[in-house]
């Protein structure tokens, strides 16, 4: 096995412009198979555009790589099935419920559309389950956001800023889905302004002015 | 599966006007609107009025055609939803499958109270031949949702956004408002001679923009 295939993240000196501005600049990386890392940065920083890059929503503008041992470029369907991105944008649909939204993204991933009630109770929501999203409160779409996560066990999570907008409860909801991906060797990078919870990660990394900067600690 | 994706965007599609009522309240108010205008630039004239109306009414419903599928995509847009269609393992072409089938069954009922608009306006006569007039409609809407959904994508993604959908989309769909409206024309005037070729116009075109989209809508919703 090569070292691209270990690594459940390898990037390799991945530049990514956005109208000749380098929102990520030559960022090397590499992330083991089930570990949980923080990365953390300032507003923008590149945590976003690197998390997305990862997930195969944009493509590199220089560099390669690979994500759970396929190509970057070449495999962003196969990485695609086996990674979820939480953003900012929860990608649901106003005007459907609660339940319709987890049944259409079952649909879309070939699951078992009887995942998606265990999973809303996951997160608190069941009993809001035909509201209309369209009713919800930015905390609790990111709740839903989370549900079809939980749904879904990807190998790879991409949380970005997964704290914002959290009430106490629902950031229960997130430690939560850090301690259970972690016991099922889940990979997990999460993208935030804030401090770690020290006790939840493996290795913290700093991003500043689209570069990671040398790791500012290992808890694990 | 990709029956299944494709079936998901249909009722998602279907679910989602059924319960914003985009269509109802903007769509087809602006498609009788623009008949009513277009009566009144006419004049009183019932015969001109019958003459027209085949022409009128496929440019209403290219005109609804164009803003039914630019907010079709708004939908997606909003939320990033069109990302997480993205970002899922899902076959593309399915999912442009589903667009289309969605804006097809929706164009279809906007252009059924079209025509009574046309009917009762414009004095336009159902003509001999109602089963081919009806195989004319299903035709030439299936060309306007094939294209309207492969292009709607490209225009929400474009920086020009809403202005962008009308300057791609007319000259593409020119042979289908030709082929649609002469044969409109001629079935509702009791003419069947020609249909023939108009209509193997209007299905010729149909399955191309149906086999580019498949092929290309996935392509198009990358970075």
């Amino acid at each position: 096995m090569t070292a691209a295939e270990r690594a459940a993240v390898r990037l390799s000196r991945v530049t990514r412009l956005f109208d000749g501005l380098a929102a990520v600049s030559q960022v090397s990386l590499e992330i083991a198979p089930g570990e949980v890392v923080w990365l953390r940065g300032w507003n923008g920083s590149g945590k976003t555009t690197l998390l997305r890059l990862i997930a195969t929503a944009i493509s590199p503008t220089f560099g390669g790589g690979s994500v759970l041992g396929f190509d970057l470029r070449a495999e962003r369907s196969a990485i695609r099935a086996r990674t979820d991105l939480l953003s900012h944008e929860t990608r649901l649909y106003a005007d459907l419920t609660a339940v319709e939204n987890l049944r259409f993204a079952c649909s879309l991933y070939d699951i078992d559309p009887r995942r998606a009630e265990p999973a809303l109770g996951r997160v608190g929501l069941e009993e809001l389950a035909a509201v209309r999203v369209g009713r919800f409160s930015q905390g609790m779409r990111q709740r839903l956001a989370l549900a079809r996560c939980i749904m879904r066990t990807p190998a790879l999570i991409l949380l970005d800023e997964p704290y914002a907008a959290l009430d106490v409860d629902a950031r229960v909801v997130v430690d939560e889905l850090l301690i259970t991906a972690r016991a099922r060797g889940q990979t997990v990078v999460v993208a935030s302004h804030e401090a770690p919870p020290a006790h939840l990660i493996d290795r913290e990394l700093t991003m500043d002015g689209g570069r990671v900067l040398a790791p500012a600690g290992v808890t694990s | 599966m990709s029956l299944r994706v494709a079936q998901a965007i249909v009722v998602k599609d279907l679910r989602t006007e059924a319960r914003s009522r985009s269509a109802v309240s903007t769509v087809l108010p602006f498609a009788a609107t623009m008949l009513l205008a277009f009566g009144f630039a006419l004049g009183p004239d019932r015969l001109l009025l019958a003459r027209t109306a085949p022409a009128l009414l496929w440019l209403a419903a290219l005109f609804a055609s164009v803003e039914l599928c630019h907010r079709s995509y708004q939908h997606e847009a909003a939320n990033d939803a069109l990302e997480g269609l993205l970002l899922s393992p899902a076959d593309k072409g399915a999912v442009y499958l589903g667009k289309a089938a969605a804006a097809f069954v929706q164009l279809i009922v906007l252009l059924v109270v079209t025509t009574g608009i046309v009917i009762v306006l414009f004095g336009l006569p159902v003509g001999p031949a109602p089963a081919l007039l009806l195989l004319t409609a299903v035709l030439g809407i299936a060309g306007l949702s094939t294209l309207g959904s492969l292009l709607g994508l490209l225009a929400v993604r474009s920086r020009t956004r809403q202005a962008a959908l009308p300057v791609l989309i007319l000259p593409l769909v020119s042979p289908v408002i030709i082929a649609a409206t002469k044969a409109t024309t001629g079935l509702t005037h009791g003419s069947t001679a020609g249909i023939g070729g108009w209509l193997s116009l209007l299905v010729a075109f149909d399955a191309a923009y149906l086999a580019a989209g498949y092929i290309v809508f996935g392509h198009l919703l990358e970075d």
